[in-house]
């Protein structure tokens, strides 16, 4: 088993990323996981908001 | 001497608060002169170790934007106030709980449910959920686990103090930055904006009457406010009574009612109970039926009065009641 790279957090960039990339013994990329560490849930606690409200509830998913 | 070392960084968030900073513009050149950034993962490429490796205190100055949701982001935030003597905690998530926060009017499996199964657009046909561990035949790949309610940065650490708003505006970075590097700070546990209310500063204050008497509750949605008139006077739910102001009365000034993304004066607990109060004595009238009937056409009391700020509450859980 070959040697394993983690970046994390990935940076220069808006959000939360992080990845996993596993090399095998010749140290080619064996496999690369790209993983979001971050959940809000806006599309649960939209739901009973009035509808008015919403777009200045959503704008909040991405600031940027 | 060596410059003062400063860290930003970023826990539930969307990334607006770098984006205020951003927004400083040339303003930032002095700022960027005079300190050393150690870790702003939107910008630099700083990692955690890069931060576990200083001496404790080393950092002079946290900021910190978002709500804290997950193990991860409570691990980074008890590492950033270890190695920092001021914390900061920087716009509404990070203070109140924010926009995040709301996720408190449900449990983290019924969020879980809908994002992964139940939303329209998801096809999950094998019923997949995130998991802390996950084997991937050449190695194992982790997840922070997802706490089970969003809370306020200060419920998680100590901090010295406040930055309001969502986003924080530029000027009062700008005050907020000098005030600093001047060493002049004021008493910890400061919210670092003006303490009049929104109302005091709200260029629609004097359509205000002396007492507003409200007999129905409207919504914008089917409402015409004319734009020099105050929401609340007009019986739309306005947060400005109960916010304090250095916002540039945004929202107002776009015709929408205040949602009290500054939050309350130091001396409230509870934005959206300080809020009630002030509503209630507007009820125009005795009759306790008609009193019910005016509350009650009130939709989503705890999305309105508590849109930035629920996690701060002192019900920071409102799943645990009926809502
Ligand atoms: S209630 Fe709202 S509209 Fe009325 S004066 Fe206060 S901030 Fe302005
Ligand atoms: S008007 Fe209220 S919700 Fe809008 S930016 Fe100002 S404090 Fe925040």
């Amino acid at each position: 088993m070959g040697k394993t790279i983690v970046i994390d957090p990935i940076t220069r960039l808006e959000g939360h990323g992080k990845i996993n990339i596993f090399l095998n013994d010749e140290g080619n990329v064996a496999k690369a996981v790209f993983q979001v560490p971050e959940l809000r849930g806006f599309e649960q606690f939209c739901k009973g908001r009035l509808a008015e409200e919403v777009a200045r509830i959503t704008t909040r998913i991405c600031g940027v | 001497m060596a410059k003062p070392k400063v860290a930003f960084y970023w826990c539930a968030s969307c990334g607006g608060c770098e984006e205020a900073i951003v927004d400083l513009a040339e303003n930032i050149l002095p700022v960027v002169e005079a300190v050393d950034i150690v870790l702003w993962p939107v910008a630099l490429d700083f990692k955690r170790k890069d931060i576990e490796a200083m001496k404790d205190g080393e950092i002079a100055v946290s900021f910190i934007n978002g709500a804290i949701r997950s193990e991860e982001q409570e691990e980074m935030v008890k590492l950033l106030r270890r190695k920092s003597q001021i914390v900061i905690a920087f716009g509404s998530c990070a203070y109140l709980g924010g926009i995040p926060g709301l996720a408190n009017l449900f449990t983290r499996q019924e969020i879980l449910d809908t994002v992964y199964f139940d939303a329209p657009s998801v096809v999950n046909p094998n019923k997949i959920l995130p998991q802390l561990a996950t084997d991937m035949g050449e190695g194992e790949v982790t997840l922070p686990e997802l706490h089970e309610c969003v809370k306020t940065l200060d419920q998680v650490i100590a901090v010295e103090y406040y930055i309001p708003g969502c986003a924080p505006p530029p000027d009062l970075i700008s005050e907020a930055l000098t005030a600093i590097l001047e060493g002049k700070l004021p008493a910890v546990g400061s919210v670092l904006a003006p303490q009049k209310t929104l109302c005091d500063t709200c260029p629609r204050k004097d359509s205000k009457p002396e007492k507003i008497s409200v007999s129905e509750v409207k919504r914008m949605a089917f409402t015409q406010i004319p734009d020099d008139k105050c929401f609340l006077s007009e019986g739309v739910i306005c947060l400005g009574p109960a916010t304090i102001s250095g916002c540039g009365t945004r929202c107002i000034n776009a015709n929408m009612p205040c949602r009290g993304c500054f939050g309350p004066s130091k001396a409230v607990k509870d934005q959206g109970a300080k809020f009630l109060s002030a509503f209630a004595s507007l009820i125009d009238s005795e009759d306790e039926e008609e009193i019910k009937k005016i509350t009650d056409s009130v939709i989503d009391p705890a999305g309105l009065f508590y849109m930035f700020s629920l996690p701060s509450s002192l019900k920071a859980k409102f799943f645990e009641r009926e809502v």
